[in-house]
């Protein structure tokens, strides 16, 4: 893979992002939302902990949301266009497209998550009654360095989702299935894949695994590493039982984010040999 | 004789029960304006694409050119480009994808769009978004370009500048191979017209060759008894417009 037509492609990418007041404002009321929700917690007395719960549940439901308005028209749109017929005629791989479209859609949305997030707990840090609160080391250790893992956790799930909605682009032959395909992929990183761990874990068969498999989906694996790495750590008393398994998650997490882009670079055109 | 740039041997395609190519063969050399031409649905747009690289071939082979850089340079009907991007950054964009500098303002110029090259892609008319088309085509020098219907739908005057834009390319030692139905304007600035019908090339010649051949004035009257009968079986051209007094 060549970084020339990766950068090419990445930067027109984020001018398109840039361009559009859509999808400026869907980011500004992300943004909104989750520095509401800061302030909601302002001077809390839970500290980031308790910023880190009241945020995790709308970051999970959010995201997607934020990397289906990025992406779900990205290649769908070239391709309705004529502009895939053109770009193929230049020396472009479909990997080179597919990662320079990642680039560029993908690190605008990690950058609005995490810039929201960390205005989130700034905002949330002030007007703590006590410092120690939000600033200092307790004996617990909720400083803003966790809440730090949780908001590059969050940023890591947001590439994550981009990749998902890009392998429904590529595989989207109209503009209804792109929609379709970009809303199901919602649905199934936010919703479906939770509900199906639970009806395995209703069949009884699960047992000690339930730390691995919720590591094989995305929104939970993303969960999984913000309890196990963001918060155990921060809070005084141990539960002693594992909610995940924090390399699982990340090798979920990492495998749906290259599984996808993969999807999506087979998927985007058929080769013809030169 | 110098070997063709572009060349079908014994190509066959089909869409299912649709046949595009039927063991075809076809030669283009470079230097040359070409016109495909055929009936709606006789497969022109596919053949292009067989062409350009852009769709693999059930059986047969394409040869194109193997020189480094791009080779073969593909203009869709009627194409849009990235809303919000002026004309003189879709330039630049495809510009960076080759090797080497891309004289922006040159190229835009040769096709007519020096004017536009900071009007926005989204405010351009129909002919403009075209030129645009064929200024990237001349990106990186592609020995070969292939233009699909590049002037349906315009006007007359916008048509022709097209097209002497298209046959000034060709001028460069380049093969341009273009669809139409335009065919006054064909007879008038290709060199070479191939028709196909049925998966076949039925007529390959100049212009005036084909109208010496046929005994006809205009290249309308040789197409017209070319395709007559050959995949038109489903639509009666002859049928009265005004329902038979019904």
């Amino acid at each position: 893979m060549r970084a020339r037509p990766v950068v090419a492609v990445a930067s027109r990418e984020v001018r398109t992002l840039l361009r559009n007041r859509a999808l400026l404002a869907v980011a500004a009321v992300f943004a909104i939302v989750v520095v509401g929700l800061g302030g909601a917690s302002m001077g809390s007395p839970g500290g980031y902990v308790s910023l880190t719960y009241d945020l995790l549940l709308p970051v999970e439901l959010l995201v997607p949301v934020l990397a289906f308005a990025v992406a779900f028209q990205s290649i769908r749109g070239d391709d309705e266009r004529g502009t895939l017929a053109i770009l193929r005629t230049y020396s472009v791989s479909r990997l080179e497209y597919v990662f320079g479209v990642f680039v560029g859609r993908a690190l605008p949305a990690f950058v609005v998550v995490v810039a929201a997030l960390s205005a989130a707990g700034v905002v949330a840090s002030l007007g703590a009654p006590e410092p120690s609160s939000f600033l200092a080391t307790h004996s617990a250790g909720d400083t803003p360095l966790i809440y730090g893992r949780f908001v590059l956790f969050a940023g890591w799930y947001a590439l994550a989702t981009v990749a998902f909605v890009l392998a429904g682009s590529a595989l989207a032959r109209t503009d209804r299935e792109a929609l379709a395909a970009g809303v199901g992929v919602v649905v199934v990183v936010a919703f479906v894949a939770d509900l199906a761990l639970v009806a395995l874990l209703t069949t009884g068969f699960v047992g000690d695994l339930i730390g691995v498999l919720v590591g094989l989906a995305p929104a939970s694996a993303f969960r999984g590493l913000v309890l196990e790495l963001a918060i155990r750590p921060a809070i005084a008393t141990d539960p002693g039982v594992a909610t995940a398994h924090p390399l699982v998650s990340v090798i979920g997490l990492a495998g749906w984010t290259v599984t996808a882009l993969a999807v999506a670079a087979v998927a985007v055109w058929r080769p013809v040999e030169r | 004789m110098s070997d063709p740039v572009l060349e079908f041997e014994d190509a066959s395609f089909s869409f299912g029960e649709v046949t595009i190519l039927d063991d075809a063969s076809l030669a283009l050399d470079g230097g040359t304006f070409v016109a495909l031409v055929g009936a709606n649905g006789s497969g022109k747009t596919t053949a292009l694409e067989l062409l350009a690289g852009l769709r693999p071939l059930d059986a047969g082979t394409v040869t194109r050119p193997t020189t480094a850089g791009r080779t073969v340079a593909y203009l869709p009907q009627s194409p849009r480009f990235r809303p919000g991007f002026t004309v003189r950054e879709v330039v630049e964009f495809y510009g960076s994808l080759v090797e080497g500098e891309v004289d922006t303002d040159a190229i835009l110029a040769r096709v007519g769009l020096g004017g536009a090259a900071d009007r926005r892609v989204d405010e351009l008319s129909g002919g403009m978004a075209r030129l645009l088309g064929l200024a990237q085509a001349l990106i990186g020098d592609p020995p070969v370009v292939v233009l699909d219907e590049p002037t349906s739908g315009l006007d007359p005057d916008i048509a022709d500048h097209i097209f002497e834009a298209a046959a000034a390319m060709a001028a460069d030692d380049r093969l341009v191979l273009t669809t139409s139905h335009d065919l006054e304007a064909v007879s008038r600035y290709a060199d070479r017209v191939v028709l196909i019908a049925n998966g076949e090339f039925v007529l390959d010649g100049s212009p005036a060759a084909l109208l010496e051949q046929a005994g006809e004035e205009r290249l309308r009257d040789v197409f017209s008894a070319a395709v007559a009968g050959r995949g038109r079986e489903a639509v009666d051209i002859d049928a009265p417009t005004d329902g038979g007094g019904k």
